[in-house]
């Protein structure tokens, strides 16, 4: 699925888009007139140190840091690892955020950023992507846009940051002039930003997405969480019948948090004082990896539709490459200001 | 849903309608978005619809006007070996789909009525690589690394047996518990079956067990050298019987089918590496086979769902060089003479291919062991060494 970037192609090194989700970063630049991505799991796991293991991490080409007793493993091997050790990877971000629980956020964040960008030579310019304040709930995203802003000005680049949804409409919304909805459904938030000609005029997430999905499905299965995550991401579907119970419990809670995304967006709609008037239906893009499951867009469509939003959808479709989209956005977002 | 209007199409917007380039599309409308920023509202958006288009239109064409856009648009060579035939059985390797219903406690309930007890649990080494490799090249220094448990060894306890009667309950709970102390002691494997076809976990699946020592498998593709950390490791709390005498009762086996199938489900197992200790058990010393004899001759492996594994030949003879003595053979039953017969032709084969003797042969596979379990050892004591430092 992912489309590995080989750093021997001749790649335009104007500018740089960075994807900083809560499950996955994703690196987005531009080849000739292609797009072209790199994605890491936002992710670590600590095994038991020993000569043997680090000597085949080496080897094998696996990122990893060893510190003190024990190997970090991080970035998309982390997966892997948590499994093979029965125990969840942790989480340099949360619910959109860097994760205020997890000492080690900070350090794991910079080396996963780290083995995905190129050392800088110029002052190459690099857009990445900042969640939306929560609905309802007090802005707290300060702290994780300076730290991340900071960990890049550090690397060498020219720095700023993009709205997720924002990103999302320039990543998908071009033939309409960047207007429309952009919806990111990622790990820790869903993100949601109408655009008007490419001007943000009301952004927000919502707190239900992907990893909530996860936990949730976790307790009630006994399975832990990122085996749920890798059992949904491989093989759950809306439509049909669940052959067990793992799946059919996904399905409840896919439903709720979709559910809990359109009841927030006509929450944001009724409240916000600062939309343009438009007398053309709006088109909304969905993207992120928590859209992915065969028919989402469908489910999705239907809550909508039954939610009696105040205005009208020209279309609703999935993004062209939905695990992409934001990192393109960001990407796009940095060329136009290179 | 509602529709609500009304700001028409603007210059702007057919001007940035002309760009084909994205981002040249998009550098322009951020250049005129002064002039797009949205006008603030006290009215709920749904009835905006009544409001009649401003005069930000105006400012809008005469802007848009204006500011027209001006751009267009160093190693041990490898040993290799002839390449040695299959020794799985070519059927169909098809395991039921196995799933957790419930964790709840110290215990875990599987679709197909398997149930752990987890109350005796005994963490021990994690197993995070071990080597493996190549059948047909085999490069002692080089191995390939794996994480995945890759098949199962079937032990006995060969532990003290209470008579299987009604009568007997207390001493076969007391035996039993026993034994669970020592094998939890001693790591030994992984999962105990007890007499009554209780399930424990013992050594988490995700950690090695003491279990199977010098051993030596292989599949299709793979050798597997002391299969502590690449078998997991299930034993029945039972005394090998010699002969077809069942050495398991009932219970056990119905509950080894349920384990085996969950565990092939959940890691991928073939059959062909659905073994049993005496099968895999061989002595570096004098360079014989079955050290260790447990289910020597009468594991039930049809019972269990498997292919009868007996017939394969085993790789300690053919790709190392192993012999096996009359105390062997008498241990053994008929099913696994006939491995030993076709591990035997294989070399002589092999042999032959390589225009040699077979005792010239089977010593190049002695000293390609010996070489591989010097690797090992180097390994280790590195590694002892990297904890000490």
């Amino acid at each position: 699925m992912t489309t590995v970037m080989k750093h021997s192609d001749k790649v335009n090194n104007s500018a740089v888009g960075l994807d900083v989700g809560t499950s996955r970063i994703c690196l987005a630049q531009r080849v000739g007139e292609e797009y072209q991505y790199e994605t890491q799991l936002n992710a670590f796991v600590t095994i038991p140190y020993s000569k043997m293991t680090e000597n085949v991490l080496k080897k094998e080409k696996v990122p990893h840091t060893v510190k003190g007793a024990e190997i970090v493993v991080h970035g998309n091997e982390s997966d892997r690892f948590a499994d093979l050790l029965n125990v969840e990877t942790r989480r340099t971000m949360d619910k959109g955020v860097l994760n205020p629980a997890e000492a080690d956020s900070l350090a794991m964040l910079r080396k996963i950023v780290d083995s995905m960008l190129d050392p800088v030579k110029d002052r190459q310019k690099l857009c990445f992507t900042v969640p939306a304040a929560p609905l309802g709930a007090e802005d707290n995203l300060t702290y994780h846009e300076a730290t991340l802003r900071q960990i890049l000005n550090e690397l060498g680049y020219e720095v700023k940051s993009i709205n997720e949804g924002l990103a999302v409409v320039y990543s998908e919304m071009e033939s309409s002039n960047y207007t429309g909805i952009g919806i990111s459904c990622g790990g820790g938030l869903c993100n949601v930003c109408v655009a008007y000609l490419s001007v943000p005029v009301l952004s927000f997430s919502i707190p239900k997405a992907g990893d909530y999905i996860d936990t949730s499905a976790a307790t009630i299965t006994g399975e832990r969480a990122n085996r749920v995550r890798i059992a949904k991401e491989d093989s759950f579907h809306f439509n049909g019948f669940f052959a067990d119970k793992l799946q059919q419990v996904l399905g409840v809670y896919y439903d709720e948090m979709i559910q809990s995304l359109v009841q927030g967006m006509k929450q944001a709609f009724a409240n916000a004082r600062n939309l343009p008037r438009s007398n053309r239906p709006l088109p909304i893009v969905l993207s992120g990896g928590t859209a992915m499951p065969e028919g989402f867009r469908d489910r999705f469509e239907k809550a909508l539709i039954e939610a009696e939003l105040p205005f009208a959808a020209s279309e609703i479709r999935l993004a062209a490459d939905p695990v992409h989209a934001s990192a393109k956005g960001a990407l796009v977002a940095a060329l136009a200001d290179a | 849903m509602h529709v609500v209007s009304l700001i028409p199409r603007t210059l702007i917007e057919r001007k940035a309608g002309q760009i084909v380039d994205p981002v040249e599309r998009l550098r322009y409308l951020q250049r005129r978005s002064v002039v797009l920023q949205p006008r603030v509202q006290a009215v709920p958006w749904k009835h905006r619809w009544k409001h009649r288009r401003l005069p930000a239109l105006a400012l809008a064409l005469l802007l848009g006007c204006l500011l027209a856009p001006g751009y267009k648009a160093s190693r041990i060579e490898p040993i290799s070996l002839v390449p040695i035939k299959p020794v799985s059985i070519p059927v169909a390797d098809v395991v039921a789909k196995v799933w957790l219903v419930d964790k709840s406690g110290d215990f875990e309930t599987y679709s197909n009525g398997l149930r752990i007890d987890d109350r005796f649990i005994a963490p021990n080494q994690k197993r995070i690589f071990y080597p493996v490799y190549q059948r047909t090249e085999i490069d002692p220094d080089n191995p390939e690394w794996r994480s995945e448990p890759a098949g199962i060894v079937y032990h006995t306890t060969e532990s003290d047996q209470a008579r299987f009667t009604e009568e007997e309950n207390a001493r076969l709970k007391r035996i039993g518990k026993a034994v669970i102390g020592v094998v939890q002691q001693n790591h030994s494997y992984h999962f105990l079956i007890d007499r009554f076809g209780q399930v424990f976990r013992i050594v988490p699946e995700t950690d090695v067990a003491n279990h199977a020592g010098y051993s030596i498998w292989a599949d299709d593709n793979i050798l597997f050298v002391n299969l502590n950390s690449s078998f997991l490791g299930i034993a029945f709390e039972t005394q090998t019987q010699r002969g077809d005498q069942p050495s398991a009762n009932p219970a056990q086996v119905h509950a080894a089918r349920i384990l085996t199938e969950m565990l092939r489900n959940k890691y991928h197992i073939p059959q062909s590496n659905c073994v049993t200790h005496a099968q895999v058990s061989v002595n570096p010393d004098n360079m014989l086979v079955g050290y260790h004899t447990d289910w020597a001759g009468n594991f039930p492996f049809l019972a269990i769902g498997l292919n009868d594994n007996y017939a394969a030949p085993p790789p300690s003879i053919y790709a190392f060089g192993f012999d096996y003595d009359p105390v062997f053979v008498h241990a053994t039953g008929v099913r696994l003479w006939q491995g030993l017969a076709l591990a035997e032709d294989q070399m002589q084969t092999q042999a032959a291919a390589r225009g040699i003797t077979v005792s010239q042969y089977r010593a190049i596979l002695k000293k390609k062991y010996k070489e591989i379990l010097a690797a090992l050892k180097r390994a280790a004591t590195a590694n002892d060494n990297s904890h000490e430092t």
